[in-house]
């Protein structure tokens, strides 16, 4: 239940092809074995009762533990740090967090389903990088069907770092700096800016899976 | 004037040339030497700050100088994130031998991850040279003298140079690079030598050519015959535009609201939800506007529906059921149905008294849309009656044994009641409703009709909630929201300090306790 900002910097997408060749870096990078990702994350929005601003509020319940696990996400305004920064919370809850919200007004949004893997490692800060597909739900709340990837062949790279205003700066260097390691494959992008393809992805993407005996790098797709 | 310490790499890359073609100037135990410019071969004049003064302050000022690189030099080259990015990979290199070690010592087989990490190693090394490369000429190594300050900063193999004892194994070894040569004279000696290096070069240049072109086929082999730089426009466009689109998508939801036909319910809900949203209920959505989803037979009531799931506020089960029939004698109760799924299932009111479990009885349907449109006057009533109100909670409180209320909670209870009204701002006559049901799950007739909801929470009511906090993480959700029934949502009603658990206002979801 600890308040804690949260940088997230969204790198440039991956195309399919690139993400084993991601893997592999992150592996190496990281030092850490991979954890698989299932999300279910629901966006509720508050009703017109409750106040005069509509409020947002993220519901995610980890389908990969035994047990699902809920946590509800907050994202503020802008802040003082930087326009372009968000104070996130993150909150564990119970399961009955949806209901909740439901009964305070909140109602659905949208939801999503989040499939990847992450990477959960310290270097100069506790960094959280995750690779995921991103897919709408074509029934409402059915994750188990097949689900439509919102954008085929594009995933999205998330790095995040739990940061406090007092170490900010320092928890910003890191994650920069760490992005820095991902450059042959991926661009670091302001949220908002997509940076497209970085040119040397394809050859770096190559030369990382050259040892495991992969294939099939879609150009059409580069 | 140079500094006695310059700092920097040979000029050609270490890995590739370990017989490195230039020397290392050894100029070893000088106290005072004078300035000597030859020696460096700068080519861009790295060392900007004038000195003052000369020799003796060149060897005290060893340490304490600070380095300055050229301008252009530094626009070339980031020094800070090269050596992140050698220690980085020295790190990693030293984890991988690490690694190695241990497989060695237990005999196992690699794994394909070790693999894996090697080439990504390769890449940044290669990275990393290639940096260094482009501005290698502007820097050259030259120690001139080695002690206890300076032996821990500077590279092992300069440094080590320099000590005595490699000093005379390297007499030695030029002793026997001349052996044969004694005899000769000198040009010839050094014609000799010449030819030697020359080889060795050769031998370099070959072995740097191998490992290029095995190189090169690795990268080749992976690009095909598609030059990779050449994204045409409309591939690049593409790219773009599918990558905010995710962006948004992900960020803002665009593209993903379900239009409201689609925002059936599944027929199964996936695992994780089934015990969370009980079968049958219907989701809140933003884009409805009236409870068509709920019930196929409850017209829409009014045009701000909240749309609640009322359903979820279930009394604790038998308990309150008991107390709906044994309690005829509310005041004012008699002007309303017993068994309706109320439209206002206010705890304290004299109509929710008698309603607070519904009854999936097929009467209480039509009878409901019958209240519906008593709605009005009946809030009207409500909010006439506070004392009966209170004297409702009073009187619910004492006769239920609500699962997990102690005794301690029904005394702040009965507190709160007779504390000063709480503000809540109503919207007209816009008011919280909840129906009950039945203990267990059965929501089929429930029902949520009506009414926008505007609460305001003031902060005293919040603190008084803490108290009641712990009994709330004890409590089930049901008789949770039983207690969130028992205090209502009317007008000057005291509000029951358990709605901390329920804040509203954005800032506090941060604080929130949830069970």
């Amino acid at each position: 239940k600890e308040k804690c900002y949260k940088l997230s910097l969204d790198l440039k997408q991956s195309t399919n092809g690139h993400v084993e060749a991601l893997e592999i870096l992150l592996l190496g990078l990281c030092g850490v074995p991979k954890e698989n990702l299932r999300v279910h994350e629901l966006c509720l929005k508050s009703g017109p009762n409750l106040g005069s601003e509509a409020s947002e509020i993220r519901i995610l319940c980890d389908l990969m533990q035994p047990e699902p696990a809920w946590t509800v996400r907050h994202v503020g305004g802008a802040d003082q740090i930087s326009v372009l920064v968000r104070t996130m919370v993150e909150s564990k809850a119970s399961k009955h967090v949806l209901r909740l919200f439901y009964l305070l007004g909140y109602k659905l949004d949208h939801e999503l389903l989040r499939v990847g893997f992450a990477f959960h490692f310290q270097r100069g800060a506790q960094i959280t990088v995750t690779v995921s597909s991103y897919s709408r739900l074509l029934k409402l709340h059915a994750t188990d069907d097949d689900n439509v990837p919102v954008t085929p062949g594009i995933q999205m790279v998330e790095v995040t770092a739990p940061a406090s205003a007092e170490n900010y700066t320092e928890v910003a260097a890191a994650v920069s700096s760490f992005c820095e390691y991902l450059a042959p494959l991926l661009h670091l992008s302001k949220p908002g800016v997509s940076t497209g393809v970085v040119p040397t992805a394809a050859a770096a993407a190559a030369s990382l899976m050259s040892f495991s005996g992969s294939t099939n790098i879609r150009h059409s797709e580069v | 004037t140079p500094k006695p310490l310059d700092l920097c790499s040979s000029p050609s890359p270490p890995i590739n040339r370990r017989q490195s073609t230039n020397p290392i100037r050894r100029i070893s135990f000088h106290q005072t030497s004078p300035p000597m410019d030859g020696s460096i071969g700068v080519g861009q004049g790295q060392q900007q700050q004038p000195q003052p003064q000369q020799d003796q302050q060149q060897q005290q000022q060893q340490a304490k100088v600070v380095e300055r690189l050229n301008p252009a030099v530094q626009q070339q080259l980031n020094l800070e994130s090269v050596k992140t990015r050698a220690i980085s990979l020295f790190k990693a290199i030293s984890r991988i031998l690490e690694d190695f070690d241990l497989l060695a010592r237990t005999n196992s087989v690699p794994k394909h991850d070790v693999s894996s990490q090697f080439s990504m190693v390769n890449l940044e090394l290669y990275n990393i040279v290639e940096d260094i490369k482009k501005v290698s000429k502007a820097f050259v190594v030259h120690p001139k003298n080695v002690n206890a300050e300076n032996a821990a900063i500077l590279p092992v193999m300069i440094s080590s140079k320099l000590l005595p004892e490699i000093e005379a194994d390297d007499n030695a070894k030029r002793e026997q690079l001349l052996y044969g040569m004694q005899n000769l004279s000198i040009p010839a000696q050094i014609e000799k030598l010449k030819a030697r290096i020359d080889m060795i070069g050769a031998a370099c240049e070959s072995a740097e050519k191998v490992i290029a072109d095995t190189r090169k086929t690795y990268f080749g082999a992976r690009q095909g015959p598609t030059n990779i730089l050449t994204l045409d426009k409309a591939q690049a466009a593409k790219i773009q535009d599918q990558g905010n689109a995710l962006r948004n998508a992900v960020n803002h939801g665009q593209g993903l609201r379900l239009p409201m036909e689609q925002r059936q319910m599944t027929a199964a809900l996936p695992a994780h939800l089934v015990d969370v949203l009980p079968v049958g209920e219907n989701t809140q959505t933003i884009s409805e506007s009236s409870g068509g989803m709920y019930m196929k037979n409850t017209p829409p009531v009014s045009s701000n529906n909240v749309n609640n799931q009322g359903t979820l506020m279930q009394g604790s089960g038998s308990q309150l059921m008991g107390r709906a029939a044994a309690s005829p004698g509310n005041a004012g109760t008699s002007s309303f149905d017993n068994t309706t799924a109320s439209p206002l299932p206010y705890a304290n009111s004299p109509r929710s008294a008698a309603n607070m479990m519904n009854t999936p009885s097929p009467q209480q349907q039509t009878q409901q849309q019958h209240q519906q449109q008593q709605q009005q006057q009946q809030r009207q009533k409500f909010m006439q009656l506070p004392q009966h109100q209170q004297q409702m909670l009073a009187q619910q409180l004492r006769q239920s044994p609500m699962t997990g209320l102690g005794q301690n909670q029904l005394s702040q209870l009965h507190d709160l009641q007779g504390q000063a009204q709480n503000k809540y701002q109503l919207h007209g006559q816009n008011q919280m409703q909840y129906s009950q049901s039945l203990g267990g799950q059965q929501f089929q007739g429930r029902q949520l009709p009506s009414g926008g909801i505007q609460h305001g929470i003031s902060q005293s009511q919040l603190n008084q909630g803490n108290q009641l906090n712990r009994h709330l993480n004890q409590m089930s959700g049901t008789a949770n929201s039983a207690l969130f029934n028992a205090a209502q949502a009317t007008p000057n009603n005291q509000m029951m300090s358990n709605m901390s658990a329920m804040m509203t206002s954005q800032p506090h979801v941060a604080r929130m306790q949830l069970y």
